[in-house]
């Protein structure tokens, strides 16, 4: 599980709201807890929690009562689509899982309202993106992310609501939220910077082998804190330290494997920690050949030494698992 | 007699009294009426799928408001109500572990399960039962492959030929393999007719050569290579040939003597039987000199603390408790199969297969992948295919959701191949002996009208 910084509590209380979240422990803040989705199956999410472009565009869909003029609808709305300029239809604007090609583009405004632009090679679902491309865009984040995927069922377009790795609309809608709250973070880190343009995310920093949440779509992988196995990029949520310490490892050990966790808000409240900025406890998962034919008492050894500056100034603990390439392998 | 034919061909609406003789349904009714019935008469009898429907339940409903036409069978088959029943049966009447067992039940049970390892060597023409291991599917049976014979067996700079065309499950159980022994994989491209390219196959052979990994019926193009001369030129320079029979075995006769395969794989649920099991055809000798491949109960012979002794082919390579009622299932599959006899039912399906495509290629800026039917060369009774500016994913989609055809859209576990046609999916029509002519008319009447409305949005 990723966590997000202490620092921004609205983003926790906003967190502890979505319907997918699940173990994240923050303390001291007001929930409502919401109904686990199986539940919503029999009561969906009220129509007025909806952004207001996406009411108006369920009723109209509700309104067609024709299959074929439902998809006529829906085509219409792809048709009109403003095109997505090439250099956004990267990796990482790919939604996973669809037969088709579907790519998502996501910016925010100066009052951190989310926009976005899509595009696909299929009519059908270049107008299931079109749709959520005009219900959600100009919406503040936290709207955004608390849409559940339930509302497809009444525009009666026979859209599975299954979380498998086929379904295009529920990841489509999942990588919006993504985005949305990836943006969000950076923009809240970066002191309230305009975030016009671009995604926030440094593409360069992501494993190039960035499989997406969706690979395991279950109720462990929340909107936004999804981070499967193969290391989602958790820079965008770590601190200053955190960076430093991935840095610092990235440099020195050349890894092919690299994960740095934020565990902190786990250890707050007692005395390591208590005076620190908060950035005090983190898990270290690495693989890297450095390590070969080294015992493990060295290689956690190499690794502090490298940390040491941090180890002086506020970093209290690290939980390190260090592997060689082949031992990864061999499992 | 002629309601039995009635009975037999329900689409025919011309049946309705209430329709006069002048009304143009009538006439027309009564043209089709006379057109169909010469050719139900012209063939004999009753086609094969009309006789064998009601044989599958599952045939029998609607789906989104529309009559269900399947012609996804490429992607699995349908079962008929013996197989069902013999899987009911079995956990019904005798369920119990193999092999092992004393008691009146378990003895019944190996019985049935041996039995089903008869039928699967009888149908391929395998020389004896221990040249059958059951496995859970053909993927599983090449991985056995892999990992047992292959690990065993290549060295570095070995070389493994494959086809572009080939299905992941032939590709990439090689390519681990590769990787931890050294060996090399190359691969046979397409020809003019888009099929893979046989004399560059021939050609590929030398003395570096330890196997041959090919299929015998693409589950894309449509076609049928020449194993038996695959085999002879692969055993000159002593490769071995792995012959990937998912889309055969279903529908023609095979012959693993007459081919001379050293290794054959399928999967039950593709030639009616459930799912969950599948076999691998290996030569006795070759099955004789591999390490197993899972380690456990019933493929032992002793058991040490330190170390274990292993059991003959086929046991050895079948560890743990198999999938029985499975297995006595895919028994029952072939005794219906055998039943009408796979002779017939492949002349039907060339029947069909020339019928699917003369009709595919009457829709306008139609694109149909593999070779043209012709004298020399002979399709299988499915066709993948794309139209011109619309998306496989939203002719599937329409054709379900308006009209209940199934078919599939996608790569169909054959990135490499599509990639090569330069595309990123097709959509695909595939057909099994219990389809008849009105599921192809169906399905070409629904895809005009998915390519019309598609088309009338641009």
């Amino acid at each position: 599980m990723k966590p997000l910084l202490l620092e921004i509590s609205e983003l926790a209380s906003i967190a502890a709201t979505l319907p997918f979240s699940r173990s994240i422990s923050f303390q001291k803040i007001p929930t409502k807890s919401p109904p686990p989705l199986q539940a919503s199956s029999t009561q969906l999410q009220p129509m007025e929690e909806l952004p207001p472009k996406l009411q108006e565009i369920i009723k109209l869909f509700q309104s067609v009562e024709e299959p074929k003029a439902k998809y006529e609808q829906l085509m219409f709305y792809g048709k009109n689509l403003n095109p997505l300029d090439t250099q956004f239809k990267t990796r990482e604007n790919k939604v996973e899982g669809c037969v088709s090609q579907v790519w998502v583009r996501a910016y925010l405004d100066q009052d951190k309202n989310v926009f976005y632009q899509a595009d696909s090679d299929s009519v059908l679902t270049k107008g299931l993106a079109a749709l959520l491309v005009n219900g959600l865009s100009g919406r503040p984040v936290q709207e955004v992310l608390r849409i559940s995927p339930d509302f497809a069922v009444l525009l009666g377009l026979q859209q599975s609501l299954t979380p498998s790795r086929n379904n295009g609309f529920l990841n489509m809608l999942k990588l919006m939220q993504r985005k949305a709250l990836e943006l969000l973070i950076e923009a809240e880190k970066g002191d309230g910077s305009s975030g016009n343009g671009q995604i926030a995310n440094d593409n360069s920093e992501k494993p190039v082998e960035n499989s997406t949440s969706d690979s395991k779509v279950d109720e462990d992988s929340g909107v936004g804190f999804s981070s499967s196995k193969n290391g989602e990029d958790s820079s965008s949520g770590l601190g200053s330290r955190g960076t430093r310490i991935k840095k610092k490892l990235e440099k020195e050990l050349s890894p092919i494997e690299l994960e740095v966790e934020d565990v902190s808000y786990q250890h707050a409240g007692h005395a390591g920690v208590r005076g620190s900025d908060g950035e005090t406890h983190f898990n270290v998962r690495i693989v890297s050949k450095e390590f070969e034919g080294k015992s493990l008492v060295k290689r956690h050894r190499l690794i502090y030494g490298l940390l040491d500056e941090e180890l002086q100034t506020g970093l209290h603990a690290l939980s390190i698992v260090a592997k060689t390439p082949s031992e990864v392998e061999a499992k | 007699m002629v309601e039995g034919v009635f009975v037999k061909l329900p689409s025919f609406p011309f049946l309705n009294p209430a329709v006069s003789p002048s009304s143009p349904n009538c006439r027309l009714g009564f043209r089709r009426f006379s057109a169909s019935l010469s050719a139900v008469v012209k063939e004999g009898s009753v086609s094969l799928g009309h006789s064998t429907r009601p044989d599958f339940p599952i045939l029998h409903q609607e789906v989104n408001g529309s009559k269900l036409v399947y012609l996804d069978n490429a992607a699995t088959s349908q079962k008929p109500t013996a197989v069902l029943k013999a899987l009911q049966n079995y956990y019904e009447t005798y369920n119990s572990n193999v092999h092992r067992g004393i008691h009146y039940l378990s003895a019944k049970a190996t019985d049935e399960y041996e039995l089903a390892r008869k039928k699967v060597a009888a149908f391929i023409n395998a020389s004896d039962s221990t040249e059958i291991v059951f496995t859970r599917n053909a993927t599983e049976a090449i991985n056995l492959v892999a990992y047992s014979w292959g690990l065993s067996n290549l060295r570095p700079g070995s070389e493994i030929i494959l086809s572009i065309a080939e299905h992941h499950s032939a590709i990439v159980p090689w390519q681990t393999i590769a990787q931890k022994t050294g060996a090399i994989l190359r691969f046979v491209s397409l020809d003019e007719n888009e099929v893979p390219d046989v004399e560059e196959l021939r050609g590929m052979i030398s003395e570096r050569t330890e196997l041959v990994v090919v299929h015998h019926v693409s589950n894309v193009l449509g076609s049928v290579l020449p194993i038996e001369d695959i085999v002879i030129w692969a055993h000159a320079v002593g490769a071995k040939v792995l012959v990937d029979a998912c889309q055969s075995v279903p529908h023609m006769v095979v012959d693993v003597q007459g081919l001379d395969a050293d290794f054959l794989v399928a999967s039950s649920h593709k030639m009616c039987g459930p799912t969950g099991v599948g076999f691998l055809f290996g030569k006795s000798n070759l099955l004789l000199d591999m390490p197993p491949f899972l380690g456990g109960g019933e493929m032992i012979s002793d058991v040490f603390l330190d170390h274990s002794t292993y059991a003959e082919p086929p046991s050895r390579f079948e560890a743990g408790t198999p999938a029985i009622g499975e297995a006595i299932g895919l028994g029952a599959a072939i005794d219906y199969l055998s039943g009408i006899g796979m002779q017939k039912i492949h002349d039907y399906e060339m029947e069909l297969a020339n019928y699917l495509y003369e009709k595919l290629c009457s829709v306008p800026n139609i694109r149909i992948y593999g070779p043209k039917p012709s004298d020399n060369i002979h399709r299988a009774a499915l066709c993948s295919f794309n139209v011109e500016n619309i998306h496989p994913t939203d002719l599937a989609t329409f054709l379900d959701q308006q009209h209940g055809v199934a078919i599939r859209s996608g790569h169909h576990c054959a990135q490499p191949l599509h990639r090569h046609l330069g595309v990123n999916a097709s959509a695909r029509a595939s057909l099994h002996f219990y389809n008849t002519r009105e599921d192809v008319d169906e399905f070409i009447r629904s895809l005009d009208d998915t390519v019309s409305f598609f088309n009338s949005f641009k």
